[in-house]
C-alpha cells in the first residue's frame, strides 16, 4: 500500500529542499512552489481522510527502524483525534501560502521555512514514537522563531526571543517525562502505541511525569499563567505566522494533553483532574476578560485563543475525571472538535485582521468605522468569523462548546461557570464590530479597497468550513468519536 | 579486567591506531625539518585518518594491554574514532592560519602529539597513564597556544602553563595516596580503596583537579577563555574538543572502578551542575565569540559529566558519552570553523547569514545542536545523557541540565540574531574553511539522524 502518511508528511520538506537547491529563485517562483507543494500536501491529507480510521487503536501505520538500540523508530499513523487535526493543518498551511504570496522580501527563505514548519506540524500529529514527536515538536519551534524574527513587525526580535526561550523552557520537561516513560516501560520503548496501551508509570513517578507534561502543554496551549508569550508573539508575527501559530501550533499543546497526559498517565490525570479543570476554567475566563480589554484587533483575537483553548482543557479534564465511557466520549468529542473549529475560525480571523492591517497599517479598532460600507466582503467575512468565534449556533464553535459544557455539567456542574466566557466574548466581538465595521466611515478610509482575488481565495475556504462544521459537525465527529468512545480502558 | 592475551606482538596490534598517530606526529616533524611543510599537512591528515581507520576492526574488542595499564575498550576506541578525524580537520583549519609561517609543520606535529595524549587519557587503565596523558597533551597544548609569538598568545600560554603545572603537581601528589593505600597503580585495583576513606578522598581530589583542569570543569576552568582567545582559532577549536574529551573519558575510566562510598558520585554531580551553570551564565555576557564559545565549552563539559556520573548505574551511560562526544566534536569544531571564517567578535557576525547564506545556515545548525534541539547530533547526545542521569536516580541533575539548555539558547542566540541583520560586507570565500565546516555539518546532522551507526556497535 502507498505510504501516504509519510508522503504527506515529507512533501513539504521535499518542496523546501528543491526550492533551496538552485542558486536563486524569484519571489514568484518561490510562492508558486509553496502553493503547489502545500496543495499537494493537502491532497495527501484528503487522501488520508478518505482512508479513514479503524474503531480502535491507530490506523495507516507506517514504521521502520531508526535507532533500534534504544527502541526509537520512525512510526507514524493516525487515529480519530489526529486525523482531523492533520487535515486542518494542511488546509491552514495552504491558505497561509496563498495569503503570503505578496511577500517580496527574501521570499525563498520564507517559503522554505514555512514548508519546514508544515512538515514539523503534520509530523507532530502523526508521530507514534515519543522521540519522533519531540523532534517535530521542537523543529516547529525553530522554524517559527525564524519566521517571527525574520518577517515580523517592529518588536519582532524581542518577541521571537521570548517565544523561543519560553517554549523551549516549556518543552524540555516533556523530554524528561518521555525519558521517565521510557525507563519505566518494559521492555524499554518509545513506541507511543505501547505506552498508550499499557501506561508504564504509577504512583509518584506517574504524577511527576504528568506534572512535567502539564508544564509543557500548558505553555503551548497556552493556559494562564503560562500564556504571556502568546500576545507578544502574535502581535509581532507576520499574518501567516499568526495563522499557523494559533491555528496549528496551539493544538500541539491540547493534542499532547490528550495523547500523552491523558493516555499515558491516566490514573495520575484522574487524580489531578480537578486541578487541571480549575486551570482550564480560569484560563478560559481570563482569556475572555483580557480580550475584552484590548483595542488592538490582533491582540483581541490572540486573547480569545486563550479563552477557546481553555474550553479544550476543560473538556479533557472532564474526560479524565468521568467514570462513564459515554460522558468521557462526549467531552473528548467536544474537545477535539473545538481544536478543529478554533483552527479554522481563528485562522480566518487572523487572516482578516492581517488584511485590514495591510490596508491601514494599524489595528486599533477605534481608528476605524463603517468598514462594512467601504469593504463589504472584508467586513462581512469578519462578522461571520467573529460570530463563529463567539459560539453562535450553526457555526463551527457551537457544536464543540456545547458538547464540552454538556460533559462538564454531568461531571463537575460547578465548572459550568465557564459558560460566562461565552457571554464575555459575545460582548467583546459586538463591541469590535460596532466600533470598526459599523457607524460613520472616517475620511481616511473612504478609499479602502475591498478583498482582492488572493485574499478572497485564502479566506473563503476557512469561512466555508466554519459554516460546514457548524451545520454538519457529524462529518468530523464520526471520525473523532470512533477513537474517543474507546480511548481509555 | 583481563590481562591482555597473547604476546607483545598481539598487544602491539591492538595499539596499531596509537602507533599510527605517533608515526604521524614524528613524520610531520621530519618533513618540517626537511623544509617541506607542503608535504607535512597531507601526511598528517592521511596519517590521522589511517589511524582512525585502523580502529574500526578493533571495535567490539574489550581488553587491556601492558598488564592492564591501557584499555582497549569502547571508550578508548570511540575516542579515536571521534578525535582523530577531528584532529585531521583541525590541521586543515590550522593551515589557513599558519600557512607560510616559519615553523608550520611543527603545528601539525604538535596537534598529533597532543591528540595522542588525549587518547592515552581516554584509555587509561592505570594512574601512570593518567599522568602520561595529562603531560603529553598539556606540553603540546602550551606550545600550540604560544605559536603566534605575540603578546596575547604568550600571556595566554603562560597562564595556561602555570595553571597546568600546579594542577599536574597536585594530581601527582594526590595519586601517591592511592598507590600507598592499595599498593597498586592499576585503576582496576582501586576497589581496594574501600577500607581507606581518607586516602581515597585525597586521591579523588587529585584526579578531579588534574583531569578537571584538562576538561576545563568549574572551578578549574580559569585558563580556558584566555588560552582560547590568545591562541589561533584552530588551536582553540582543538583544545575545546580533543584534550577535553580525552579527559572526560579518563574520568569515566577512573570512576568505573572506584567504589561509590569514596563519595565520587556527588562530587561529579556537583561539578556537572557547577560547570553547566557557570559556563552558560558567563557565556551570556561575552562580546568575543571565542570567549563565548570557551565558556560554552565549559558548560558542555558539565553535560558530559551527566554520563560520567551514571557510569556503572545505567546502561545508557556509555552510549551517552560516546554519542555526545561524537556530536560535540562535530558541532564545536564547526562553530569554531565559522569563527575562523567570520571573525572573533560578535560585531563581525553581523549579516553573515545574508552575505554568506550557506555558512550562516551551518552556524545556526551548529549552535542549535549545541543547545540540543532535534534532530541534530547534540540532541541525541544530550537526550541520552539526561536519560542516563535519570536512570541513575539523579533527576535533579537532569532538571539542572534542562534549565541550562534553555539558558544556553540565550547564549547562542546572541550569535544567531546579528547574523540576520543587514550585512556590512560580503564575507571572503575560503575554500579550506568551507571544507572543514561542511564536514562538521555532515557529522553534526549525521550523528543525529544516524545515531544507530554508533549505538549499534556498542556493547
Amino acid at each position: 500500500m502507498l505510504p501516504i502518511v509519510s508522503i504527506t508528511l515529507f512533501l513539504p520538506l521535499l518542496g523546501a529542499a528543491l526550492l533551496m537547491a538552485p542558486k536563486d529563485a524569484s519571489p514568484r517562483t518561490a510562492h508558486a512552489a509553496g502553493i503547489i507543494t502545500s496543495g499537494l500536501t493537502l491532497t495527501g491529507a484528503v487522501w488520508m481522510w478518505a482512508r479513514g480510521v479503524a474503531d480502535a487503536g491507530f490506523s495507516q501505520v507506517e514504521e521502520f527502524a531508526w535507532i533500534p538500540s534504544i527502541g526509537v523508530a520512525y512510526r507514524v499513523g493516525v487515529d480519530g483525534i489526529s486525523l482531523p487535526l492533520v487535515l486542518m493543518t494542511a488546509i491552514l498551511f495552504f491558505v497561509a501560502f496563498v495569503f503570503s504570496a505578496r511577500i517580496g522580501e527574501r521570499a525563498r527563505s520564507y517559503v522554505a521555512l514555512a514548508l519546514l514548519l508544515e512538515t514539523a506540524s503534520i509530523g507532530t500529529f502523526v508521530a507514534l514514537d515519543a522521540i519522533l514527536f519531540y523532534v517535530f515538536f521542537e523543529v516547529s519551534l525553530v522554524s517559527m522563531y525564524f519566521m517571527i524574527a525574520g518577517w515580523g513587525y517592529e518588536g519582532r526580535q524581542r518577541a521571537a526571543l521570548m517565544f523561543f526561550l519560553y517554549t523551549l523552557l516549556g518543552s524540555l520537561p516533556l523530554l524528561l517525562a518521555i525519558l521517565g516513560l521510557y525507563l519505566g516501560s518494559d521492555p524499554n520503548t518509545f513506541d507511543m502505541r505501547e505506552l498508550v496501551a499499557d501506561p508504564p508509570l504509577s504512583g509518584l513517578a506517574a504524577t511527576l511525569a504528568l506534572i512535567a507534561m502539564l508544564v509543557t502543554f500548558f505553555v503551548k496551549i497556552p493556559v494562564f499563567p503560562l500564556h504571556t508569550w502568546l500576545p507578544a508573539a502574535h502581535v509581532e508575527a507576520p499574518t501567516a505566522g499568526s495563522v499557523i501559530l494559533a491555528g496549528v501550533m496551539l493544538k500541539f499543546g491540547t493534542y499532547g494533553l490528550i495523547r500523552f497526559a491523558l493516555q499515558m498517565t491516566p490514573d495520575a490525570f484522574e487524580q489531578l483532574a480537578v486541578a487541571v479543570l480549575a486551570f482550564g476554567v480560569f484560563s478560559a475566563l481570563y482569556g475572555a476578560f483580557a480580550a475584552l480589554a484590548q483595542t488592538d484587533l490582533k491582540r483581541l483575537v490572540a486573547y480569545t485563543s486563550v479563552n477557546h483553548m481553555g474550553y479544550v482543557v476543560v473538556g479533557v479534564a472532564v474526560a479524565a475525571a468521568a467514570t462513564g465511557a459515554e460522558v468521557r466520549a462526549l467531552a473528548l468529542d467536544g474537545a477535539v472538535l473545538q481544536m478543529v473549529s478554533h483552527g479554522v475560525v481563528t485562522g480566518a480571523l487572523f487572516l482578516l485582521v492581517g488584511m485590514i492591517q495591510d490596508r491601514a497599517h494599524t489595528r486599533e479598532m477605534d481608528e476605524f468605522g463603517g468598514l462594512l460600507k467601504v469593504a463589504p466582503a472584508l467586513g462581512w467575512s469578519f462578522v461571520l468569523a467573529a460570530f463563529a468565534s463567539l459560539g453562535l449556533p450553526g457555526l463551527a464553535h457551537f457544536p464543540a462548546e456545547f458538547q464540552i459544557f454538556l460533559g462538564t455539567l454531568r461531571v463537575y456542574p460547578v465548572a459550568v461557570v465557564v459558560v460566562l466566557g461565552i457571554a464575555v466574548t459575545a460582548g467583546l466581538y459586538l463591541k469590535a464590530i460596532q466600533s470598526a465595521f459599523l457607524g460613520e466611515v472616517p475620511e481616511r478610509w473612504r478609499e479602502m479597497k475591498d478583498l482582492n482575488a488572493r485574499e478572497l481565495l485564502s479566506a473563503a475556504p476557512l469561512l466555508a468550513l466554519t459554516v460546514l462544521i457548524g451545520v454538519a459537525p457529524f462529518l468530523a465527529l464520526d471520525v473523532i468519536h470512533r477513537t474517543t468512545q474507546a480511548l481509555l480502558p | 579486567m583481563s590481562m591482555g592475551g597473547g604476546g607483545m606482538a598481539a598487544e602491539l596490534a591492538l595499539l596499531a591506531p596509537e602507533i599510527a598517530v605517533l608515526l604521524t606526529a614524528v613524520g610531520a616533524l621530519v618533513f618540517e625539518m626537511l623544509r617541506l611543510p607542503k608535504v607535512s599537512l597531507p601526511f598528517t591528515v592521511i596519517g590521522l585518518l589511517v589511524a582512525a581507520a585502523l580502529t574500526v576492526p578493533l571495535l567490539g574488542t574489550e581488553t587491556a594491554v601492558f598488564g592492564g595499564t591501557f584499555r582497549v575498550d569502547p571508550l578508548s576506541q570511540w575516542a579515536k574514532l571521534a578525535l582523530l578525524p577531528t584532529t585531521a580537520l583541525v590541521t586543515v583549519l590550522a593551515r589557513t592560519e599558519v600557512r607560510d609561517t616559519d615553523r608550520e609543520g611543527t603545528v601539525y606535529s604538535l596537534l598529533s602529539f597532543t591528540a595522542l595524549g588525549a587518547l592515552a587519557l581516554a584509555g587509561a587503565g592505570d594512574v601512570m597513564f593518567l599522568m602520561l596523558g595529562v603531560l603529553l597533551s598539556s606540553l603540546g597544548s602550551f606550545a600550540l597556544v604560544a605559536y603566534p609569538r605575540d603578546d596575547r598568545a604568550t600571556e595566554a600560554a603562560m597562564k595556561f602553563f602555570v595553571f597546568g603545572s600546579v594542577t599536574g603537581a597536585v594530581m601527582t601528589f594526590g595519586l601517591t595516596y592511592w598507590f600507598g593505600a592499595t599498593g597498586s597503580t592499576l585503576l582496576g585495583e582501586m576497589e581496594r580503596l574501600e577500607g581507606a576513606p581518607l586516602a581515597a578522598a585525597f586521591g579523588l581530589v587529585a584526579v578531579v583537579v588534574g583531569l578537571g583542569y584538562k576538561a576545563s570543569l568549574v572551578p578549574f576552568h580559569f585558563w580556558a577563555p584566555d588560552a582560547y582567545d590568545g591562541a589561533p582559532v584552530s588551536v582553540a577549536a582543538f583544545l575545546s574538543v580533543v584534550p577535553k574529551v580525552g579527559a572526560i573519558f579518563a574520568i569515566a575510566q577512573v570512576v568505573r572502578d572506584l567504589p561509590a562510598d569514596t563519595g565520587w558520585p556527588p562530587v561529579v554531580a556537583a561539578l556537572a551542575a557547577l560547570s553547566m551553570t557557570y559556563g552558560n551564565l558567563a557565556a551570556l555576557v561575552q562580546e568575543n565569540v571565542v570567549r563565548l564559545l570557551a565558556y560554552s565549552s565549559i558548560a558542555q563539559s558539565g553535560y558530559f559529566l551527566l554520563g560520567v556520573v551514571a557510569v556503572g548505574k545505567s546502561d545508557l551511560a556509555l552510549p551517552a558519552l560516546v554519542v555526545f562526544a561524537a556530536a560535540y566534536a562535530a558541532m564545536n569544531l564547526g562553530a569554531f570553523a565559522i569563527v575562523a571564517l567570520a571573525g572573533r567578535t560578535l560585531g563581525e557576525f553581523t549579516g553573515l547569514g545574508r552575505g554568506n547564506p550557506a555558512a550562516g545556515a551551518a552556524m545556526v545548525v551548529f549552535l542549535i545542536s549545541l543547545v540540543g534541539i532535534p534532530p541534530l547530533g547534540g540532541f541525541v547526545g544530550k537526550f541520552l545523557l539526561f536519560g542516563a542521569a535519570m536512570d541513575a536516580g539523579l533527576i535533579w541533575l537532569a532538571v539542572v541540565a534542562i534549565l541550562n539548555s534553555v539558558l544556553s539558547l540565550g547564549v547562542y542566540l546572541r550569535i544567531i540574531v546579528p547574523m540576520y541583520r543587514r550585512p556590512k560586507g560580503a564575507a571572503a570565500p575560503a575554500t579550506l574553511i568551507g571544507a572543514v565546516w561542511t564536514m562538521a555539518l555532515v557529522a553534526t546532522v549525521g550523528v543525529g539522524l544516524a545515531a544507530q551507526v554508533l549505538l549499534g556497535r556498542l556493547p
